[in-house]
């Protein structure tokens, strides 16, 4: 039977209370869609609902919202829902219990999802039935779902072609996600493409420095958050888990940079977690009122005024140019600075150029797709628009001169001298900040 | 017979972004908007005579005044150009067009560049309120007053009551079909944002009064945002048309204008029109004036994009354009007329309330919706088959109208 979209459906969110739960079940819930709420206990899974009112700014949400608890409520729910999607913490045994339970109690046609964002989706189903098999993929939302539209979509090996299709169509019609399709693959596209480039700058900062690295790749670069305030932000056990899974189960060009850095396994043992351990810190620890930064090679948080010099000139003068709208101009600096600021800087960026659309044929299938999920999904400039803003031809004479790889794409553009990125309706001065 | 003034394109920014978030200075969203325009017409620095900039406050909310240079610092093609730049409040943009349009008419110029841009996020809410409040009589309508102007408007609702009643469920329906309509325009502010029109009838924490009836679901947004759009003489178009291979019937005109202002403070407006049948009648007087000048009769309308700074304003505008009798837009509202799927869909981009309201913007943002729906060229909220439409843009609390015609 065909699925009609209008007339989706009902949803059973599993781990509805956390951020990744309540805030998927935000994005169901204004699409209309009634959205149930399932947690350890029906308090927990009512926090949730709470949360999602507070991202809708609506009490009127709530009334699409229900809430119950895995042991009263989680057979009778799945049973006759539409889709029922796991957020439940990123551990794979924990998943199983739960994904045995659905298996169990779910009827025939249902689609189940997982928001994880790295594991094996296709490991999920082992022990599961065919029927689970077929319609399981992953749907990998970035946090906070409610704000952020990229998201990535990963069907396995033996999921249905018609589930993916429609799943496809429901995020990018009524839920109005910006949709990327991705392989199975660890870390799947976004996490792989950027979690190289902080763990390495992570690995660059035991050399370098912290605060000098953040300011370094800053927002000049195409972010709106510094790298290592970024991994402060995300976790440095959730920053841990996917470098880790990507070290141990790829193995292309930049293997080396997602090794974690030592002086960071180290301090995870001892408890520093980012900002979700404000006593301990990350590689920024706030206390007394002040920001205090981490030293690698110690290990030791020293007041940030003592450690944060101007910032280095390369730095400053894009600033400015990217500060009046002048972005060809700052990635012109960026081209033709010389010293070993410079350099450094060319070093990271231009290898997230070439990593990032070096993927299209392996993870994705056209290069637009690594743009929306690093545009989408990290709110990084993504790596066409930085092509653009160089010029193709330039931007391969700088690769070939780092001794990076060449993206097939970016010698195209340069042989027609085209354009690469290719959404009409995006500013894209949008993604530099000064 | 005055002289045709065409349309050839623009650009809008994305309403949703956040320039102060990006660090960047008003010269950034003024230079986006210009090379934006550049690129969608195919035109080029030179080939622009004059530029007109509307905006309202950027002294308050930027420290920065003299923005028609700002024009010519985009491309050093443009040093030279003869540049000003234009204030009347939230209808800014308006008047700007309006300069450049009289230009081109009295045949002093060709081709006219024309910015309307306002960089908002600058300030915190309350500020940026006060500052909202110079559009009034300061001293006598907003001077310590905690947003001056929703309670302006919620008093011209009033108003409407006290005639011929007012429903608030009326008012929650324009604020549920804007943001409906906003999801549909890639540009929108508020097109990722959940509405529904029970939560615009709902009051509570997160629907809370902002002035007299109104509340936060009324209200438009504070938005940053700039928007370019290029005008020409019959001699420049027919010239770029003959270039492109089309004919220039095929691009549009600015077919009508009216442009009428108010006595200031809404008291005296009020007082004014006690009379008369319409609430604000100088607005009533620019939207016949322009559509006489169009020779446009309101049944030949495709849409409408109109000044819906709060839901008041656009349920004044219903009845001001004669989609019914005076006092009773709730009859165009319960019909579903101004829905985007209704006989004459208003705010098919989401308006003020669902695209956002850059104040000096907004008028040049609806000339360039206008040109996109008769052009066939606006997307997912395209009216199927429009061939003529409609602006309002006011500036204060009624008190300077200009109404464009474009087809």
């Amino acid at each position: 039977m065909a699925r009609d979209l209008r007339n989706t459906m009902k949803v059973v969110v599993l781990g509805g209370n956390g951020a990744m739960g309540a805030g998927s079940g935000e994005v169901f819930a204004a699409a209309g869609i009634p959205t149930v709420l399932l947690a350890r206990t029906r308090d927990k899974a009512e926090t949730g609902r709470a949360r999602i009112e507070s991202m809708a700014k609506a009490e009127a949400i709530s009334a699409l919202v229900t809430t119950g608890s895995y042991d009263d409520d989680l057979a009778r729910e799945v049973a006759d829902a539409d889709l029922i999607f796991e957020a439940v913490s990123e551990d794979l045994d924990l998943k199983r219990v739960y994904f045995e339970q659905v298996d169990a109690a779910r009827k025939p046609d249902s689609i189940v999802a997982t928001v994880s964002s790295g594991l094996s989706i296709a490991a999920m189903t082992d022990g599961r039935s065919d029927s689970f098999a077929r319609h399981f993929l992953g749907i990998h939302f970035f946090n906070p779902p409610n704000v952020i539209v990229g998201c990535e979509l990963i069907p396995h090996a033996g999921t249905d072609p018609e589930v993916t299709a429609f799943v496809e169509a429901l995020l990018a019609g009524p839920l109005g996600r910006e949709v990327v399709k991705t392989s199975d693959t660890p870390a799947f596209a976004g996490n792989r493409v950027g979690f190289k480039v902080l763990n390495e700058v992570a690995q660059l900062a035991e050399q370098h420095g912290v605060a000098y690295m953040d300011a370094l790749i800053g927002p000049h670069t195409g972010r709106a958050m510094s790298p290592l305030v970024t991994v402060d932000f995300v976790g440095w056990d959730v920053h841990k888990a996917i470098v880790d899974n990507v070290a141990a189960n790829t193995s292309d060009e930049a293997n080396a940079a997602f090794a974690l850095p030592g002086y960071m396994a180290k301090l995870i043992d001892a408890g520093h977690l980012g900002n979700k351990t404000p006593a301990t810190g990350g590689f920024y620890r706030a206390a007394d009122q002040q920001t205090f930064v981490l030293d690698p090679t110690s290990g030791d948080y020293r007041p940030a005024a003592e450690v944060v010099a101007e910032p280095p000139e390369i730095a400053l003068q894009m600033k400015a140019a990217i500060r009046v709208g002048r972005y060809g101009r700052a990635m012109e600096i960026f081209a033709t600075a010389r010293g070993d600021d410079a350099d450094l800087m060319r070093k990271v960026v231009l290898g997230y150029i070439s990593y990032g659309l070096g993927r299209v044929g392996e993870i994705v299938e056209q290069p637009r797709d690594v743009d929306r999920i690093m545009g989408f999904g990290f709110n990084w400039a993504p790596p066409s628009v930085l092509v653009d803003d160089l010029g193709a031809r330039r931007t391969v004479q700088l690769l070939e001169t780092a001794g990076l790889p060449v993206p097939r794409c970016i010698v195209g553009a340069a042989e027609r001298n085209q354009p690469l990125f290719a959404e009409p309706n995006v500013d894209t001065g949008r993604f530099y900040f000064a | 017979m005055t002289r045709p003034v065409y349309i050839l394109g623009g650009y809008q920014t994305d309403f949703a972004r956040n320039w102060k978030k990006e660090n960047k200075h008003i010269a950034a969203l003024i230079r986006e908007a210009v090379l934006g325009g550049f690129d969608a017409t195919a035109l080029a620095p030179d080939d622009v005579d004059v530029g007109h900039v509307g905006n309202f406050a950027a002294e308050l909310y930027c420290m920065q005044g003299h923005l028609g240079a700002f024009l010519v610092d985009v491309d050093p093609a443009l040093s030279g150009l003869p540049t000003a730049r234009h204030e009347a409040a939230c209808a800014s943009g308006s008047i700007a067009v309006l300069a450049a349009s009289a230009e081109i008419q009295a045949n002093r110029y060709d081709c006219a560049l024309v910015v309307g841009v306002e960089q908002m996020k600058t300030v915190n809410p309350a500020v940026g309120g006060d500052y909202l409040g110079t559009a009034a009589w300061y001293e006598l309508e907003a001077k310590g007053v905690e947003f001056p102007f929703p309670k302006l408007f919620g008093k011209l609702g009033d108003e409407y009551d006290k005639r011929y009643g007012l429903k608030d469920e009326h008012l929650a329906h324009i604020s549920a079909v804007n943001y409906d309509n906003a999801k549909r325009n890639p540009k929108a502010q508020t097109r990722s944002w959940y509405m529904s029109e029970e939560h615009a009838r709902g009051e509570g924490k997160y629907n809370s009064v902002i002035g007299g009836r109104l509340k936060v679901t009324d209200c438009s947004q504070v938005t940053d945002g700039a928007v370019s759009l290029l005008l020409a003489s019959e001699a420049f178009a027919a010239d770029y048309a003959a270039k492109r291979g089309i004919g220039v019937e095929s691009l549009p005109q600015i077919l009508g204008w009216g442009h009428r202002t108010a006595p200031l403070t809404f008291a005296d407006k009020v007082a004014e029109s006690a009379e008369d049948r319409y609430v604000l009648p100088q607005t009533r007087r620019a939207i016949t004036d322009a559509l006489e000048r169009a020779d446009t009769d309101i049944s030949q309308l495709s849409a409408i994009e109109t000044h819906d700074c709060f839901t008041t304003s656009e349920y004044m505008a219903i009845d001001h354009f004669g989609l019914t009798e005076p006092g009773e837009s709730w009859r165009a509202i319960e019909d579903g007329v101004i829905d985007f799927d209704g006989t004459l869909p208003i705010n098919p981009s989401g308006g003020l309330i669902g695209c956002g309201h850059p104040v000096g913007a907004t008028g040049v943002r609806q000339l360039l919706d206008a040109y996109k729906q008769v052009t066939g060229t606006a997307g997912d909220y395209q009216v199927p088959g429009a061939t003529r439409v409609a602006t309002l843009n006011i500036g204060g609390s009624g008190t300077t109208s200009c109404v464009f015609v474009v087809g």
